[in-house]
């Protein structure tokens, strides 16, 4: 039997980062949160090109993930200054309110569910003033 | 008949029930992962999270029937359930600092898995680059971009239900290739039928358990050409195969001598699904540079990692012991490597990463309101 993990397993590994990678960039509406999920779709295809490389005995899967890293640290530049540019103008995050964008024959979506009320915040406790209030006024200096 | 290679490539259906039985962490994690991510009535965390535990134990338990207790198998399952964790975190976490945070962890337990796989200068620049830098640049962003209070961004998804569908419809058709592509079901069963039929006292017995055509050798042909890594095996394995073939039909050897080639088949094809898809060369390898000679010394991994990209390396760096000198010394070999082989692409890298600098400040620069 093998003793080592295979080369399978690491492929497996790759494949639920990538998945799991390509629901959030679907799913999420936050910019930040869909960009954090590409960069993990990146690492699973980083984690085949290892395992690859690897299993061929040779640097050129590494090679290949060394410019997935420089490629994606462009990436991350770029759009953080532009996630801050949306933002400058919608003051959101929000990735619908940017709908203006879309298709001409496709419909604009709306929201229908309310958002829940925001929780109420417990008062910060006060303390009760102890002792005598000083005067406050101008301070006499004797130089 | 003798397929063309492509179609070797391209494995035929095996057994339905592993297939089926493949599936089902896949539903579970998409069951997990609707259930899981924002919405404003509110999420079921309490379904989510159990279906989410059995979906990782279930894929644990498939991917680890073939496991040992070797400290280099328990790394791996504890990295990687740790990142497929923090991944699923990542796109639930309702707070985009608690997903950044989560995506910090993703990156650290993908770094550990690097250094299994011996690149450790790749582990280096990923925690330094993704979890230092990335992760912080993040980070600030989304204390500049401060929403108070509940948000639609963070509060609702986008059709919950259809993205997850594609994303683990995309994982499962993954899921299924791989297993198709490495396993080995299919070979175990025809070499537990000649095994069996080895075990047969006459020729008769023999021939009704293989049959009387050439089906199962055929069989036997196709599943060999999976086992790129170790073409020696391979080889041997294929000219006991002929050689048997060619005394099937019509069959010339005795029951003595029709059991022993059996048995020697059998050997050969049991060493040759032993190395299907595993990660240390064996030592017989056509991977290893011609000026090497494996027969004397056992070599290491090490020597097999810090192999040059398309050059063979001269004899391994050793210390006064005769060790290697490193685990995976390969990161001399990496830089010579991008040096040389790839030294055009570094320089066009180093050119992005300067147009994305200015690209940035251009970008979000704050200009004064007349002048945009």
């Amino acid at each position: 039997m093998n003793e080592l993990p295979m080369l399978h397993n690491y492929l497996v590994v790759g494949a639920i980062l990538f998945a799991l990678g390509t629901v959030g960039f679907l799913a999420r509406r936050n910019l930040i949160v869909m960009f954090l999920s590409a960069e993990m779709m990146l690492q699973g295809v980083s984690l085949n090109l290892v395992a690859f490389a690897r299993y061929r005995s040779n640097l050129q899967g590494q090679a290949f993930t060394l410019f997935i890293i420089t490629v994606a640290a462009c990436e991350a530049g770029i759009a953080l200054a532009l996630i801050l540019m949306l933002y400058r103008r919608r003051r959101s995050l929000d990735v619908t309110l940017w709908q203006e964008l879309r298709e001409p024959t496709v419909e604009p979506t709306f929201d229908e569910e309310p958002l829940p009320p925001p929780p109420v915040e417990e008062p910060l406790p006060r303390l009760t003033p102890a002792g005598l209030e000083p005067v406050h006024g101008q301070e006499t200096s004797h130089v | 008949m003798r397929l063309p290679s492509i179609l070797l490539q391209i494995p035929a259906p095996a057994p339905g029930r592993s297939l089926l039985l493949l599936l089902v962490p896949v539903a579970l994690g998409l069951i997990a992962v609707y259930l899981l991510l924002p919405r404003p009535r509110g999420t079921r965390p309490l379904w989510g999270t159990l279906s989410a535990g059995m979906a990782i134990l279930l894929a644990g338990w498939l991917l680890g029937r073939s496991g040992s207790g070797r400290v280099e198998t328990v790394l791996f399952y504890t990295l990687s359930a740790i990142a497929i964790l923090a991944g699923g975190l990542l796109i639930t976490l309702r707070n985009p600092v608690r997903a950044a945070l989560s995506f910090a962890l993703v990156v650290l337990s993908t770094c550990g898995l690097f250094l299994l796989q011996a690149a450790p200068f790749l582990m280096a620049a990923t925690i330094i680059i993704y979890a230092g830098a990335i992760v912080v640049t993040f980070l600030f962003v989304i204390m500049l971009a401060q929403q108070v209070g509940t948000s639609d961004a963070d509060q609702r998804s986008r059709e919950p239900f259809l993205s997850s569908l594609a994303g683990f419809v995309l994982l499962g058709a993954v899921l299924c290739m791989l297993h198709l592509t490495y396993s080995t079901e299919r070979f175990d069963a025809l070499l537990a039928r000649a095994r069996a039929a080895a075990e047969m006292p006459t020729l008769e017995e023999i021939r009704n358990m293989l049959g009387s055509g050439n089906d199962f050798f055929d069989a036997l042909h196709r599943e060999a050409q999976h086992a790129h890594i170790a073409p020696d095996k391979t080889k041997a394995f294929e000219d006991s195969l002929s050689a048997l073939e060619e005394n099937w039909n019509p069959p010339s050897w005795d029951a003595d001598k029709m059991r022993s080639a059996l048995r020697k088949l059998y050997e050969e094809g049991v060493a040759i699904r032993n190395s299907y898809g595993n990660l240390q060369p064996p030592r017989e390898s056509s991977f290893l540079p011609p000026g090497i000679d494996n027969k004397k010394q056992p070599l290491e991994l090490s020597t097999y990692s810090r192999l040059h990209s398309n050059q063979p390396s001269t004899q391994p760096l050793r210390d006064a012991q005769g060790r290697s000198v490193l685990p995976a010394e390969n990161v001399a070999y990496l830089g010579r490597t991008l040096f040389s082989d790839y030294l055009l692409a570094v320089e066009l890298g180093g050119t992005l990463l300067l147009v994305a600098t200015v690209g940035a400040i251009a970008i979000a620069g704050r200009r004064p309101e007349g002048l945009r």
